[in-house]
């Protein structure tokens, strides 16, 4: 009887303790966020969560026509060249994306198909090759890329950048070949086929699936980068936007005023955040997949 | 005779076609990775100065720097201030994960789809955005936190001072939550359903089946989530240095080792003690991944 009650009474109170966790675990996770996508529509944004009293489009457009703000709670502490972080932005992502790609899906294949002495000891090798974290890294890799012509050089960062990302994506474009049966090849080859007519007419359509998810994962690491552009761009205009965000807020740390155009940048974060959450939208299925593999993408 | 000869060129051709795909990869690895890593290893074995004389004057000494970091008493205040941090973010972010992943897979709680989505939504929006989100959360005055807190009637706190330590924690977990939940929800959802239903037979009780079937299924990805945390947590500094600027505040509070690489290289301009502290990190990262690989492939 009393095991009853002390049922009928623990049962719901555990279902109200689980919704108490999940409602403060959404605020955790939540509240930043809405902050983020308010203050974008707001025109008279500040460090601080309110209602708008009205929306207003006009963050946006000063994103791209690169006005200070004059809304606000004041107006920008330097010049503004949102548009231009944008750009660059594309372009370091789908330079990179090409780099690694081109790069990793011919090793990946190689990898998959060769047969040789110390393969393990060489995908091993590929995996830790860059094992020593960026801090430490910083002054080679400028002095290299003053060497190379780098410095203050877009294609430099993405050419630095997929560097940093190839390993993976060569782990996870090989997992996509080895499961490419070889007969589809050997067939292709008793029918006539070439060597490289059979890669690019068998192998590489079966292989699509792969390489959009490399070609997708290198677009973001590319474009959501943050140290190696703070290693190698010098000059403002050059700035991905991930230096500029940091460049608005970070020029004094610990005692943001209210001297910052909270609305433009807050509308920047939120153009910033559109494609990788497409990007993962689009590919969680797989994403699922590869992350249960032996290695984490970021 | 001759198609034997046929054959064997056109083997070697294949094999050498397969190995020339290699080289690209390989070659931008070697150059923008390993040469980066040899370099600072090897400055970690001089005295070599950021400014002055010694940039380009320096001189081989050894393992002096490794001695003195080892009997530096900031080294070590640093270190445990590394052991609170990782910590404290392993535990919650694993807490967090593994509560969030309870949802998602759970049968009571609706809207999976909708949850994961959420869930998610820190960890894929690029991490430029964390830190000054939550610069301008935290803001002492105006701050959205304190604004909520004075509205629950408790005592504001200075998030960007007292409880700076605690703030970056919070940051970090928020931030990273979402890969203990991806790597649990996939090893939750991957535990055939017969084992439960057999046991149901059997009349197992709940806690026998979490202990016999659940557990032992969910034991490698277990470990792996932690490994994963803890490497992330190492070596990234990012939030610690938005937080802190270029000089470390006098008790270390944010001091986490990884950013006390980069003050010692960049502020105190010892580039040969940075480098060496660097490469300790780099050694505790390189054991981890190496134990992660060796549990490999759950």
């Amino acid at each position: 009887m009393a095991k009853k009650i002390l049922k009928t009474i623990a049962e719901p109170s555990f279902t109200a303790i689980g919704y108490v966790i999940l409602f403060l675990l959404f605020a955790y996770t939540l509240t930043p966020l809405v902050w983020l996508f308010i203050t974008a529509f707001n025109p008279r944004g500040g460090p601080y969560l309110e209602i708008p009293k009205e929306i207003t489009l006009d963050n946006f457009i000063r994103v791209f026509t690169g006005e200070r703000g004059t809304g606000g709670t004041g107006t920008a502490a330097h010049p503004i060249y949102m548009s231009r972080w944008i750009a660059n932005s594309l372009f370091i992502g789908f330079a990179t994306m090409l780099i690694t790609v081109l790069l990793s899906a011919p090793a990946g294949y190689a990898l998959s198909r060769l047969e040789f002495k110390g393969k393990d000891f060489l995908m091993t090798a590929i995996l830790l090759i860059g094992f020593m974290p960026m801090t430490s890294k910083m002054l080679p890799l400028y002095r290299l890329g003053k060497i190379l012509g780098l410095i203050d050089n877009l294609l430099g960062v993405a050419i630095v950048i997929a560097s940093g990302t190839i390993p993976t994506q060569i782990w996870i474009i090989k997992g996509f070949f080895d499961h490419i049966p070889r007969e589809i090849e050997e067939q292709a080859w008793i029918c006539g086929c070439d060597y490289l007519a059979t890669l690019f007419r068998v192998v590489l359509p079966a292989a699509g699936p792969g390489l959009a998810v490399v070609a997708f994962l290198s677009f973001l690491s590319g474009w959501g980068n943050f140290t190696v552009p703070l290693i190698m761009i010098y000059s403002e205009p050059l700035y991905p936007i991930s230096l500029g965000l940091a460049s608005i807020f970070v020029h004094n740390p610990g005692e943001i005023g209210l001297a910052i155009d909270y609305g433009s940048a807050c509308a920047l974060s939120v153009i910033y955040a559109i494609p990788p959450m497409v990007v993962y939208y689009i590919f969680r299925e797989h994403l699922m997949k590869i992350r249960l593999g032996k290695i984490e993408i970021r | 005779m001759f198609s034997e000869i046929k054959n064997w060129v056109r083997v070697n051709v294949r094999n050498l076609t397969l190995t020339l795909f290699m080289i690209p990869a390989l070659a931008i690895l070697i150059i923008f990775q390993l040469i980066p890593t040899i370099w600072t290893i090897w400055i970690s074995f001089t005295d070599m100065a950021l400014i002055g004389k010694k940039f380009l004057n320096y001189s081989f000494i050894g393992l002096r720097n490794y001695i003195e970091a080892f009997s530096d008493s900031y080294f070590w205040l640093s270190m445990r201030v590394t052991l609170y941090y990782c910590l404290a973010s392993l535990v919650i972010r694993f807490m967090l994960g593994l509560a969030a992943a309870l949802y998602i897979t759970s049968k009571k709680f609706k809207g999976k789809r909708i949850m994961a989505a959420v869930f998610l939504l820190p960890y894929i929006i690029p991490g430029a955005i964390h830190s000054y989100v939550w610069l301008s959360m935290l803001e002492t005055d105006y701050g959205t936190v304190n604004r909520i807190l004075v509205a629950l009637n408790l005592p504001p706190q200075s998030w960007m001072y007292e409880r700076l330590t605690e703030s970056i924690i919070a940051i970090n977990c928020w931030a990273g939550y979402a890969l203990a939940m991806l790597v649990l929800v996939s090893a939750l959802t991957s535990i055939p359903k017969e084992y439960y239903e057999i046991s149901d037979i059997y009349g197992a009780s709940k806690w026998f089946k979490f202990r016999k079937i659940t557990l032992p299924l969910i034991k490698y990805p277990l470990i792996l989530t932690l490994i994963l945390i803890f490497k992330e947590d190492i070596d990234d500094f990012t939030y610690a240095y938005m937080f802190t600027g270029d000089t470390p505040y006098p008790d270390y509070r944010t001091e986490i080792i990884a950013l006390y690489a980069y003050h010692k290289a960049f502020s105190d301009f010892e580039l040969g003690f940075g480098c060496a502290i660097g490469f300790i990190i780099a050694i505790i990262v390189f054991i981890i991944t190496l134990i992660q690989l060796k549990m490999g492939g759950i």
